[in-house]
């Protein structure tokens, strides 16, 4: 039989399709058992892989019963304490079937341990279970904040979780060198592509240095590493990135690290295409986006997605409802199953367009990461802020892009006019909101599981936890015992933090500027002299970035438009407690405080602010800005909120001028 | 906010800043950063005397040294020291920031590396921009001090240079320290401009690249060695050795700086900051016509400056007639 070229061929020579990619919907929200409800019914719909949201106290090592995990249980995710909630949220799952991932970071090694112990208990053989941990904690310092530990310690809880996985569960990916939110924090493709490979080089490097493998099980370690990629909306681009990393990869495995086989030379990575261009005005246009960036990451079969999960059209409104989730995943069902995509070989095959974008793309990063390297690699671009300002930078740039128009985004920026969209109509409103009340369900389970567990069972496991952090065993061990006596996630995070400290890394705003000048910011200059020369001093805010919601983009962008401004500004970075972020404008004296939230806990997170305000008596005025329903603002502004803005409010210096005019209203009126 | 503070509500803010109320106490500071606050600062500092308050026994300590040097995580770990050991002492650390150039406003950075426990009444911390360009003590900076000394038992300034800026803090506070990273590069820029005489000590922070670290602290001793045969007093300064990450050195530190003697005299000081005022107000002119007036630096700031001011003025109204 002759061959054709156009045809895909088996091992035996029959004509054959490729098999479609694993579909995902990243999901989990309230608790365990609505969380579960959700998960069966996405199965029923022809979901082929679970993908776990947990909420942010779960992921920065906090109970639901921690003061700070307060306003965030069950808001982004779902809330896991201990393996009480891990049998109620796989109940009738057969876990053993089943391909997990678990967006989780900070705290991977934990929900790992509890997973193993649930499969335990199920009777299930570790070895058949199948699934990754993010556990890419290099990105999360960089752009998602869930960090809990200093990086080395961090990084030495990965490497213990490589050790014992490619022993005990060889089907599992410890970890997942995520690129997907340094693009969401402004990364090029070339900064992507470099600070993921330098990422995932500094994993390596660290196994390499423990020497607890041999020559074959490290190449089948490196066959483990796996990737979570962003594809954004120039799909031709990122599809040749996708390229790029597949040939970078292989040289990369091949040289630095000898490895022969080219099975684990394979770049395998995951996808979740693009949220940061998803626009709130017209919401709807974003399912085209969606489409569109889907196809980055499917249509080149040599680079193409081993799983894809998609946002929902409305992610820049609120939390994605059941329904917003299945539309997205029909459109992974049409491209694999009624189109003809899987039955070509790659497509882009000796193309000289594609070929020489690639090389471009290939030669920009490998100038990033000799860079980084010679800094002393990864880590060390982490401590000394470098890889952070890096993307602090290109997110300013590219915002200034947007702001002057240079850069379209339609209905943003352009072909702003638009009708009515009916799909806001529905009761809800289009968004999403969990209930209150079964967030309670969660604290009760782990009152009960903390009553009735064998204490003396449960404090002998946190102390050889202790013990063995303190003398460098790998952790694994322990921490299957931790879940198996019944201990609960901040527990497990506490006993570490004892022993390995906590971690603040660089915010990377200090020296940032914005490329941007025009009239506006020329108009919103000449008002902050205003201010100067009447006050004598420059106008003070204070950025807040409140809770655990770790994506400081916003906050960042905000901080440095208003010193572009002529403000001075103070912004401590993540993860800060109300009170502090209170207590920090109060003795500066700031003229505003502005508050960036993501997370969904803007209404009590206001009411700290308040009360904390109330306690020092102390009336200066409060912005909010992040991704709030349109119904939260009314509610939002009647507690004192002075200005609301949302994604919506892209234009950098409108928003500066609303908090000057804010600034200067204030002094009239006083 | 930050509106000009009416007279008859200025006692109540004082009483309460004096209570350890921190809003109160900052928007007082705001109105002493406005740049004509001459007017503000006499009532104020009349106030304080009118309401029976004193200086409390204060020791005010200057921390300058480059950007990287660790100042504030240093800070930090000092103030948990702080809390930990002393009961009834407050402290404040006044932290001056270099700013932007191109625009004027600044990113105040310093709190980042710094954090005080919420609601803590016992450390107060204030960002100050600063308004030169290689950062450096402000011109009201001076006068926040002489504030906070009514009201906390330590003051720390901190700030960022090389050069000419080490000896304004120095002159502001009773004892300063320089503080370095190992092998920076700073000594030999410090030995190049010639004021290593100026702080008291030295503190090698970031002391934890063992081998750096100590050749870094033999670099810096030899110099000091030789300066000693050099100088008047023949005393060899302090060096502290410090690491935030592995604990070390702060505590013998924080030590020492409980036990940091007072500094110059009142008039002396006085005295030093008002031919600084008088030099960046009136020039040399200014200075020259200071020997012709007999000042008894015993006064209050604001009364000196307000006879120098109408001297100097009319001075230069007569030559003209």
């Amino acid at each position: 039989m002759e061959k054709k070229d156009h045809n895909l061929y088996d091992k035996e020579g029959n004509q054959t399709k490729d098999r479609p990619w694993i579909f995902r919907t990243y999901g989990g929200h309230t608790n365990a058992r609505e969380t579960n409800k959700l998960f069966r019914e996405n199965l029923s719909k022809g979901q082929t892989g679970l993908s776990i949201a947990f909420d942010l106290a779960t992921q920065c090592g906090y109970s639901s019963d921690h003061k700070i995990a307060g306003p965030e249980v069950g808001k982004v995710g779902v809330p896991i304490n201990t393996l009480e909630d891990f049998r109620i949220l796989f109940d009738q799952i057969p876990i053993e079937e089943m391909n997990t991932s678990m967006t989780i970071n900070g705290t991977s090694m934990w929900l790992l341990s509890l997973y193993i112990a649930l499969a335990e208990e199920k009777s299930v053989d570790q070895a058949k279970l199948q699934g990754t941990t993010q556990n890419d904690i290099i990105k999360e310092y960089l752009a998602r904040g869930t960090y809990i530990f200093p990086p080395e310690h961090s990084i030495r809880l990965i490497v213990d979780m490589y050790e014992y996985c490619l022993k005990n569960i060889p089907k599992w990916n410890p970890s997942n060198i995520c690129s997907y939110h340094l693009q969401e924090a402004g990364a090029t493709p070339a900064q992507e592509l470099a600070f993921a490979l330098a990422t995932a080089m500094a994993i390596l490097d660290a196994i390499k240095e423990r020497n607890c493998f041999t020559k074959e099980e490290f190449e089948e370690c490196v066959g483990r590493i796996s990737f979570f990629v962003n594809a954004g909306i120039r799909f031709i681009e990122e599809m040749c990135k996708m390229r790029a990393f597949t040939e970078m990869w292989d040289e990369i495995t091949k040289t630095r690290y000898g490895v022969e086989n080219p099975k684990y030379r394979r770049f395998r990575y995951g996808v979740q295409v693009n949220s940061l261009g998803l626009t709130e005005e017209q919401p709807e246009n974003n399912a085209w986006r969606i489409l569109i960036e889907a196809l980055g990451v499917t249509l080149s079969k040599n680079a193409r997605c081993r799983a894809l999960q998609l946002p929902a059209w409305n992610e820049a409104l609120s939390l994605p409802r059941p329904w917003d989730q299945q539309w997205s995943l029909r459109l992974q069902q049409v491209l694999a199953y009624e189109t003809d995509l899987l039955e070509y070989p790659d497509l882009f095959d000796g193309s000289k367009v594609i070929e020489s974008k690639v090389a471009e793309l290939k030669e920009q990063a490998y100038t990033e990461i000799k860079k980084i390297e010679e800094m002393g690699g990864a880590i060390k671009a982490i401590d000394n802020g470098y890889m952070k300002s890096q993307l602090v930078k290109s997110q300013a740039e590219r915002l200034s892009r947007i702001n002057s128009g240079e850069q379209i985004v339609v209905g943003k920026n352009k072909w702003k006019e638009a009708l009515e969209s009916p799909l806001m109509e529905g009761k809800d409103g289009g968004i999403f909101k969990i209930n209150p009340e079964s967030v309670q369900e969660a604290i009760k389970n782990l009152e009960k599981v903390k009553k009735e567990r064998d204490s003396a069972k449960a404090e002998k496991a946190l102390q050889r936890l202790r013990d063995d952090a303190k003398n460098g065993k790998n952790l694994m061990d322990a921490s299957i015992e931790c879940a198996k006596a019944g201990l609960s996630t901040g527990e497990w995070a506490d006993a570490l933090r004892e022993i390995f400290g906590e971690y603040r890394p660089s915010t990377g705003v200090e020296g940032q500027k914005l490329a941007l000048e025009s009239d506006k910011v020329e108009s919103v200059r000449a008002k902050v002299e205003k201010f100067l020369k009447e006050n004598g001093s420059r106008p003070k805010i204070v950025v807040g970035k409140p809770g655990l919601d770790g994506h400081s983009n916003g906050a960042e962008m905000i901080a440095v438009s208003a010193k572009h401004s002529g403000f001075d500004v103070i912004y401590s970075g993540i993860r800060l407690s109300p009170q502090e972020i209170v207590q920090t404008a109060v003795e500066e004296n700031a003229d505003v405080i502005g508050v960036s939230l993501l997370s969904g806990s803007h209404m009590e997170l206001a009411e700290q602010i308040f009360a904390e305000l109330k306690h020092y008596k102390a009336d200066i005025p409060v912005i909010f800005g992040g991704i709030i329903p349109q119904s939260d603002i009314d509610s939002l502004k009647k507690m004192g909120v002075k200005e609301v803005f949302t994604p919506k409010d892209y234009d950098l210096m409108d928003i500066m001028d609303h908090i000057i005019n804010l600034c200067l209203g204030d002094k009239v009126a006083a | 906010m930050g509106t000009a503070i009416a007279e008859q509500d200025l006692d109540s803010l004082i009483s309460e800043a004096a209570k350890g109320e921190k809003y109160p106490l900052a928007r007082i500071i705001s109105e002493i950063e406005k740049p004509n606050s001459f007017g503000f600062r006499k009532t104020l500092f009349t106030r304080l005397n009118g309401l029976g308050l004193k200086e409390r026994d204060c020791r005010t300590i200057g921390f300058t040294g480059t950007p990287g040097a660790g100042k504030s995580s240093l800070l930090g770990e000092i103030s948990k020291r702080f809390l930990k050991e002393t009961q009834e002492q407050r402290m404040a650390i006044v932290a001056i920031d270099p700013s932007s150039s191109l625009s004027g406003g600044s990113i105040l950075g310093d709190r980042t590396r710094l954090s005080i426990p919420a609601r803590e009444s016992r450390i107060y911390f204030r960002s100050q921009p600063s308004q030169l360009e290689l950062g450096g003590v402000n011109p009201y900076t001076y006068h926040v001090i002489r504030l906070l000394r009514f009201f906390f038992d330590l003051v720390f300034v901190e700030t960022v240079g090389i050069g000419q800026n080490e000896v304004e803090v120095s002159r502001l506070t009773d004892y300063s320290f320089l503080v370095l990273q190992p092998l920076g590069g700073d000594q030999i820029q410090f030995m190049k401009s010639g004021i290593m005489e100026v702080p008291n000590a030295f503190i090698i922070n970031k002391y934890d690249e063992e081998k750096l670290a100590r050749a870094s602290f033999h670099m810096l001793r030899s110099t000091l060695e030789f300066m000693k045969e050099i100088s008047a007093s023949g005393n060899l300064c302090p060096i502290f050795k410090t690491s935030v990450l592995n604990q070390t050195g702060i505590d013998e530190l924080f030590r020492f700086l409980q036990d940091i003697p007072k500094g110059r005299e009142k008039p002396a000081e006085t005295k030093e900051q008002i031919l600084k005022w008088t030099k960046s107000e009136f020039g040399s002119f200014g200075i020259r016509k200071l020997n012709d007036i007999s000042l008894d630096f015993n006064l209050p700031f604001e009364e000196l400056e307000e006879r120098i001011q109408k001297y100097v003025l009319d001075n230069v109204s007569h030559k003209r007639e």
